[in-house]
């Protein structure tokens, strides 16, 4: 790590990134990033040396599966961890999480689906941990089948031990031609993406619950069985701990059992004008339905944006079954508030639309419970909107 | 009269969110008192020729040459298409019941043949954005997300002129970029959104075709939504 142009590119990269925040242009992880493979374009070859290193990659659950094995690995090593807080998961915010003061000998990053060939190439990681691969931003990715190609055809190699869910036939795919995989299986369940084998096309036979392929796929046994009742992100949770301890930490049966109990989801607590609001992150079909599994209460915000990281192509609202919420007052925002109306109405759901949040937050009952379901623009608008509507959490009230 | 929809293969051909276009034809049909029956197919199981309406949804490359495959050996679309029966299809489905199409390992392969259609794959690149159209005076919006041109047959009506987008990704003689194509009750299109929900005059074009004359009806959550798409993508630059 001691190269004198790295050392200069990360204190121009510093600089820039105070000033960024200075300027009210975001935290400035970005801007550093940006600066430091501008000046130094070796910078990430130089900064992964002599360090540890845990990828996490997937469609779902990768910022809170990153932050929770940041968590589990530093009190299971007793040692610090460098590891990406806020979901910046493309090279420049991975080049800011790895280059960040001070240089942990262990990094756990978030990776993006389609940067992770070259993350793996260039930093040389111990472990890659993959949580699944289901729809998600159609309009940059194609089709799923595409990622798990991708990923199949780089990973030939084995110095590099996978983490997987062996359930979803596209990571077993994925996977298929690397040297080192932990599967972890969660008694199979049915994938809403896979009708035919990722490896030859032929149909896939789920009738008991699981895949298994004339062509072979799916017959390697699981090197970790665990429960089927678990969420997604508790199953998360279990990769987490999995990887933690290929990494050295020493994690007690009882602290992976409560860390399953309590597994963490993307929920914040907003205060509009005085009125709690749990608001819960859906950025896809998968995450939707357990988002409105999760929601209970009699009065329910949903909103939808389509800016390029919700997706764009709005369909996928029509693969939801939102008759939970029939009977329940539902008000629908964000840019695309006609879309959720229109879906919801005709699966009989009765619906109005408000301008935003706030206004939709307004126009319900102030005594009685509210949760939100956002998109994933919508949910940062909604962190970043910090004037009229301030985060419960967190101390200042 | 009871109107059968059959829904085919939903599990291959549903991974753009077509499958609401059944739901939509539902929903507008039963505000008009019309009764109707939904009948799902799933890959192997025999496709019903008694059929009103067939509905046929995008899919990835694999599962569209596995759906084509079954079709072929059932042949139970081809007789329920050759009686009169209403088609509509989105995507790999619309391409999937032309004459030839491309195999997902790249060679080309004979479709269904229920339209004449040919589509190619060239070195473009995927067509993926807001697609607008125009149809008999009228707008259409999808949101169009494939590889491929299609080339419509001299018998072959387009479903509409392309205003923005890719469409079937061909100039016609008379300078016009076309989108889909129609033959009689035989309707393709590459517009997701789902078609049916953002254009619910189509939605009612496709009920009609197979259910006769129908009696006026206003959805205001269908008539706002189709309404705003039309506005923000014409009036607005196109995203």
């Amino acid at each position: 790590m001691g190269s004198l142009r790295l050392a200069c590119a990360h204190t121009a990269g510093t600089a820039a990134s105070r000033l960024s925040r200075l300027l009210g242009r975001g935290r400035g992880e970005t801007v550093y990033g940006r600066t430091l493979l501008a000046l130094d374009p070796q910078a990430l070859t130089k900064l992964s040396r002599n360090r540890d290193i845990v990828l996490v990659s997937g469609t779902n659950g990768k910022t809170t599966t990153t932050n929770l094995l940041s968590q589990v690995l530093a009190d299971g090593t007793d040692e610090g961890v460098s590891t990406s807080v806020y979901g910046a998961n493309m090279t420049a915010g991975i080049a800011a999480a790895i280059g960040a003061i001070p240089r942990h000998r262990y990094v756990v990053l978030e990776c993006d689906e389609l940067y992770l060939p070259e993350m793996y190439r260039v930093l040389k990681p111990r472990v890659i941990v993959l949580l699944n691969l289901s729809r998600d931003q159609l309009h940059r990715t194609g089709e799923v089948r595409k990622v798990a190609n991708l990923w199949h055809n780089t990973f030939t190699h084995d110095d590099v031990t996978f983490v997987i869910d062996r359930d979803d036939p596209f990571l077993e795919y994925a996977v298929s031609q690397a040297g080192h995989v932990v599967r972890v299986s969660f008694g199979g369940r049915r994938h809403p993406d896979a009708a035919t084998c990722p490896a030859c096309l032929a149909l896939l036979d789920w009738s008991l619950g699981d895949y298994q392929c004339q062509c072979g796929l799916g017959s390697t046994l699981a090197t970790v069985r665990s429960d089927k009742r678990l969420s997604g992100p508790a199953r998360n949770a279990v990769l987490a701990v999995e990887a933690a301890r290929l990494m050295g930490a020493v994690v007690p049966l009882e602290v992976q059992e409560q860390l399953t109990i309590q597994a963490p989801d993307r929920v914040t607590e907003y205060d509009v004008d005085g009125v709690t609001v749990s608001t819960r992150l859906a950025k896809n079909p998968e995450s939707w339905r357990g988002a409105i599994v999760a929601t209970t209460a009699p009065q329910v915000v949903l909103s939808v944006n389509a800016r390029g990281i919700d997706g764009r192509d709005t369909s996928w609202l029509w693969d939801i079954d939102y008759s939970a919420f029939a009977g329940r007052t539902v008000v629908c925002t964000g840019e695309r508030q006609l879309d959720v109306a229109y879906r919801l109405s005709v699966q009989g759901v009765e619906v109005t639309v408000a301008q935003d949040f706030a206004a939709a937050v307004r126009s319900l009952d102030a005594s009685l419970p509210i949760q939100a379901i956002a998109s994933y623009t919508a949910y940062q608008d909604l962190a970043a909107a910090t004037m009229g509507i301030r985060k419960a959490t967190g101390g200042r009230s | 009269m009871t109107l059968t929809i059959v829904r085919l293969y939903h599990d291959l051909l549903g991974t753009y969110g077509d499958q609401g276009n059944a739901e939509v034809l539902i929903h507008r049909a039963r505000a008009r008192g019309i009764d109707v029956e939904l009948v799902e197919v799933s890959p192997h199981a025999p496709v019903p020729t008694h059929g009103n309406i067939y509905l046929l949804g995008g899919g990835e490359d694999g599962p569209q040459t596995a759906a084509l495959e079954m079709l072929r050996a059932d042949q139970g679309l081809n007789t329920a298409a050759t009686r009169g029966a209403t088609v509509f299809a989105v995507c790999a489905g619309f391409q999937l019941i032309g004459a030839t199409l491309p195999h997902a390992d790249g060679s080309t392969i004979a479709g269904l043949e229920l339209i004449n259609v040919e589509t190619v794959y060239d070195s473009s690149p995927r067509s993926v954005g807001e697609l607008v159209i125009t149809r008999n005076d009228l707008i259409l919006t999808g949101f169009e997300n494939h590889q491929g041109l299609t080339r419509l047959g001299s018998d072959v009506t387009a479903l509409g002129t392309v205003i923005s987008g890719v469409g079937n990704g061909i100039v016609t003689d008379n300078a016009k970029k076309t989108e889909g194509a129609q033959v009689g009750n035989i309707f393709g299109t590459y517009m997701h959104g789902p078609a049916l929900a953002r254009n619910p005059e189509l939605a009612d074009e496709v009920l009609s075709s197979a259910a006769g004359e129908l009696v006026a009806y206003d959805d205001y959550w269908a008539s706002a939504f189709a309404a705003e798409r039309r506005f923000t993508l014409t009036h607005l630059r196109r995203k």
